[in-house]
């Protein structure tokens, strides 16, 4: 492994990304804000407590989650598509000696970066305009979350942009898989709200895992280990399967 | 092994499309190299091939000794690749555009620091080097694309079309810059001008539908091409009289005769109208053209490509 080749790569990545963070930036603040606003603050008197808790407190884990791994899924997708079918970038890289092994890796790290880095602006913005104060202990837990989650959804990316060549197809995986994976596991209502019966099915969903640990991590302090077991089993699987899916699809 | 690029047999297939078929060349180090064929001839499919972007279906071949389809990453250090489409990132400035395949090789900074400089200069981008490339013109960009091809410098450049799309002047000028790095570095490039290869290279293969049709260097081609060609002519009598009167003339370059069959070799296929004329008063009973010229070949499968 010629790290030097991945490194580069995740770097040029990382240039593109500062040089449009500031107009990115209102844009990847822009939907979760809108939510918190709306249903967090707009329907507070509709709504009430859930689970013991406000329902902006309730969603503002969701929707900082919500926006890493979108911005990470995006990110892959969209990455590998362009540069794979429009600028035929990943070709010239590899005319170079690095291995597309080394390519596809470049390009996890730079989706997982994408994650955390909106993530991470989005929960500045939302730790700023609310009254919440968060123990520090309770965001780092939060965090060991986060990680799984956007390398899970990158690896979700990366194969849908490696296999998928037309734009139009990526957009309907995103609006009938992608977005109600994220909305039904947990975001906006407690998992309580399922039916008994589906309830042990729905946890073991690494989305739910993803939703409900996270926000039980952030609001409460509470570490549900079966949960984090769960993304990172399922994040060393997807990158296996990312690895491969993009060797296979570029060995001819 | 005095070659730089060694193919043996080799054969790609598309479902049931043989784009390559059992292809067998050889390249000489420091030449320039032209792979002529009209579009879907499968020259890009070898190119793909050479620079370990896909693998033969069978058949080997060897860059520097070295085996494309096993020893992919050494080959890979010692080629640049100007491929048919530009592929420049149009988020990267022009001098990034080449700093990141110099890091891809892992080449130290200070020393890519001063390739780009060299090379940036020799392709006259250096007062562009901060703008990206979607502000450049077609010619500028392929200019980028080969000083990206070059940053390694490689032993071996492979051209997939350099020129084509860019207008005759733009072409020209871009010639010009091939042409000035030739040196220890080996050229292989593709194109369906004829005129291109006829200016750049040495030694050039012709090929459609995968196959050779015709190799050797610029001149010994044109005289093939220019045509050769066999006729046969039967007399009804007087054989041996015509016979003489052909062999004078400067166009004919052999006669045979056979019984009542006269095979004269012209050195043009069109100088057959002269002939026709000394024949006035035989008995022709039948001409046929026994041999395609090569340039009837080669009509025959650029067609409306020939000569841009
Ligand atoms: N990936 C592919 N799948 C199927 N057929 C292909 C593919 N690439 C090229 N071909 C076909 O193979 C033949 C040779 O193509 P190519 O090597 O691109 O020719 P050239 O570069 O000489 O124009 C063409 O008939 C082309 O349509
Ligand atoms: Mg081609």
């Amino acid at each position: 492994m010629n790290v030097k080749g991945t490194v580069a790569i995740w770097y040029r990545d990382m240039l593109v990304l500062k040089r449009s963070i500031w107009s990115e930036m209102i844009a990847v603040i822009a939907t979760p804000l809108t939510f918190y606003l709306a249903f967090g603050v707009g329907m507070r008197r509709y709504i009430g407590l859930v689970d013991g808790i406000s329902y902006s407190l309730f969603i503002a884990p969701g929707l900082i989650t919500m926006t890493a791994v979108l911005a990470a899924y995006n990110e892959s997708v969209w990455s590998l598509w362009f540069h794979r079918r429009v600028q035929f970038t990943i070709e010239s890289y590899r005319v170079t000696p690095v291995t597309v092994s080394e390519i596809v890796i470049a390009k996890i790290f730079s989706g997982f970066s994408h994650g955390l880095i909106k993530g991470l602006m989005v929960a500045i913005t939302i730790f700023i305009i609310t009254p919440f104060k968060f123990e520090p202990l309770n965001l780092l837990l939060y965090i060991l979350f986060l990680i799984p989650g956007s390398a899970i959804f990158t690896c979700i990316g990366v194969i849908g942009g490696t296999m998928l060549d037309k734009p139009e197809t990526i957009g309907r995986v995103e609006a009938v898989f992608i977005m109600p994976l994220i909305f039904m596991s947990g975001l906006f209502f407690p998992l309580s709200s399922y039916p008994a019966n589906v309830i042990p099915i729905i946890s073991w969903l690494p989305t739910t895992a993803l939703f409900e640990g996270s926000r039980q991590a952030l609001v409460h302090g509470n570490f549900i280990f079966p949960f984090v077991l769960n993304l990172y089993i399922t994040a060393i699987i997807l990158f296996t399967a990312a690895v491969l899916t993009f060797r296979r699809r570029l060995t001819e | 092994m005095n070659y730089a690029i060694k193919t043996e047999a080799i054969s790609k297939q598309y479902g049931t499309l043989k784009a390559l078929n059992s292809l067998d060349l050889t390249v000489e180090r420091g030449s320039i190299f032209g792979l002529l064929g009209p579009n879907g001839a499968g020259k890009t499919t070898l190119i793909r091939i050479l620079t370990t972007l896909m693998n033969p279906t069978s058949g080997k071949a060897f860059i520097e000794g070295l085996d494309v389809t096993t020893q992919g990453r050494e080959v890979r250090k010692l080629i640049g690749v100007v491929s048919q489409e530009n592929s420049l990132d149009r988020y990267l400035t022009a001098r990034e555009n080449l700093e990141l395949p110099a890091r891809l090789h892992s080449m130290e900074k200070r020393v890519y620091k001063q390739r780009i400089d060299e090379l940036l200069e020799l392709m006259e981008l250096s007062d562009r080097q901060k703008d990206f490339p979607d502000t450049f013109s077609g010619g500028m960009q392929r200019r980028l694309v080969v000083a990206r091809a070059l940053v390694n410098n490689p032993k071996i450049l492979f051209l997939d079309e350099p020129t084509t799309g860019l207008d005759p002047q733009t072409r020209r000028a871009l010639w010009k810059y091939v042409r000035s790095l030739t040196g220890d570095m080996t050229i292989f490039l593709t194109t369906h001008y004829l005129e291109e290869a006829e200016q750049l290279c040495n030694q050039i293969a012709i090929i459609d539908h995968g196959r050779l049709i015709a190799l050797g260097s610029s001149e010994e081609l044109k005289t093939e091409l220019a045509g050769e060609a066999v006729y046969d002519i039967e007399l009804g009598r007087d054989v041996n009289v015509f016979a003489e009167k052909l062999e004078q003339m400067e166009s004919v370059c052999q006669v045979k005769i056979n019984d009542n069959l006269l095979s004269i070799k012209l050195k043009e296929w069109n100088a057959i109208s002269e002939t026709l004329d000394i024949l006035k008063g035989a008995e022709i009973k039948k001409i046929s053209l026994r041999e395609r010229s090569l340039e009837d070949v080669y009509i025959a499968l650029t067609g409306k490509e020939v000569r841009g």
